[in-house]
């Protein structure tokens, strides 16, 4: 299968608004404005975005079992750079040209320092996911979010409709229609419907021989 | 001495005598242990072969964690499989965390808390379905009891429906707690 080109517009952009990039009952992805902008495209067609402003990601990865509730919300500052991949029509529409202040105001020198760190992230997330075409996003109205994290890897959001899929340092969670699997350091649930749920744990007792 | 030679008639009807004993024989214990099982429950038969049970015991349980590794499972009715076995645990050597223990008995250590935990142990609630529970009780306490139940980790909120559910640790807390007050008054009452 060949590798796709992607390529990074040359204009960098601004949110003229707040914007609400993800919401469903399981968590919201929202980014403020002047938020700076910078296109994905894939075969010259707009695909994605990378920001880099103030916003904010809430996901509740919890899983509801007989026994009692496990795991907590996701609840971060998105205050670095992070790349977004499906639905650009509307989000286009609350966009236009960044100005010298606001790359300044979000601590770059010029233009150049944000597409050089645009580039990076886009290349470490097309070289680390080996995406090709990107099925998944864009064409059902799915959405795939990355978030470089404290180890220098990618957190990464995929979500279509009430199916989810996140993936962080420490934990993984999946839901698709009540059914959840949330994997932490310590213990993986599975949940189905009803609340009915296999928790396997790792064990935490000990023998004294 | 007197050999007496017999003739192969005889020898095949000896060696079919034998076989019906043999017959008698395995047909006499297949009785007795059906007799055995009924008088004493499941009669397993180890043989001569097994000297010591504990033994025995010991490897099977070795066995199981050896596949289990680092795991327990617990299903929907809460079944575990813990490994080390019941006689090896001593509480001594467990290493609690006394700042935290304390902080879970601080948070479980006032009525209206305990209340709250009650009505989440039913399902997940929003406040003002607590509220309407909990009528005693001001939206604003409430709302501070919850934040303590929440830190020491026996609430957990969901940040988008905004609903209270009680945790894993805060349903053992609870029944831990009802358990020993009911203990308790027992005592008193004898």
């Amino acid at each position: 299968m060949k590798q796709e080109n992607y390529q990074l517009e040359t204009t960098t952009l601004k949110t003229t608004e707040p914007i609400t990039l993800w919401r469903t009952e399981k968590g919201t992805i929202e980014i403020g404005k002047n938020t700076l902008a910078i296109s994905i495209k894939l075969n010259d067609q707009r695909k994605g975005y990378i920001f880099h402003g103030h916003g904010k990601l809430l996901l509740d990865t919890i899983v509801e079992t007989q026994e009692g509730a496990v795991g907590k919300p996701v609840e971060s500052e998105l205050n670095e750079l992070f790349l977004m991949l499906g639905e650009t029509e509307e989000i286009q529409q609350h966009l236009s040209a960044a100005a010298k202040e606001d790359l300044t105001k979000m601590g770059y020198e010029s233009e150049q320092g944000f597409v050089d760190k645009a580039v990076t992230l886009v290349d470490q997330f097309f070289g680390k996911m080996r995406m090709h075409n990107h099925q998944c996003c864009g064409n059902n109205h799915g959405v795939l979010f990355a978030f470089p994290n404290e180890a220098g890897k990618l957190d990464v959001l995929i979500a279509n409709g009430s199916k989810l899929v996140y993936k962080a340092t420490n934990q993984v969670f999946v839901s698709n229609d009540g059914k959840v699997v949330l994997k932490t350091p310590t213990e993986v649930i599975v949940s189905g419907d009803n609340r009915k749920s296999l928790v396997i744990k790792k064990c935490m007792c000990y023998r004294n021989h | 001495m007197v050999r007496i030679e017999l003739s192969e008639d005889l020898k095949e009807e000896m060696k079919k005598l034998r076989e019906e004993l043999a017959k008698l024989k395995d047909q006499l214990r297949d009785v007795t242990e059906r007799e055995q099982r009924r008088s004493r429950g499941i009669y397993i038969d180890v043989g001569n072969r097994v000297h010591d049970y504990e033994d025995v015991m010991e490897s099977v349980a070795e066995g199981i964690h050896g596949e289990l590794e680092k795991s327990i499972f617990i299903g929907p009715g809460g079944v575990r499989i813990i490994k080390g076995t019941v006689a090896h645990r001593e509480e001594e050597e467990v290493e609690v965390n006394f700042p935290k223990a304390a902080e879970v008995m601080s948070a479980l250590g006032q009525e209206h808390r305990l209340k709250i935990l009650k009505e989440l142990v039913g399902g997940g609630k929003y406040i003002n379905e607590l509220q309407e529970k909990l009528s005693e009780i001001t939206t604003s306490t409430l709302s501070s009891h919850l934040k303590v139940l929440e830190e020491a980790g026996l609430v957990v909120q969901e940040k988008m429906r905004g609903r209270y559910l009680i945790t894993i640790p805060g349903r053992t807390a609870y029944k831990m707690a009802t358990r020993i007050t009911r203990f308790l008054e027992r005592g008193n009452q004898e």
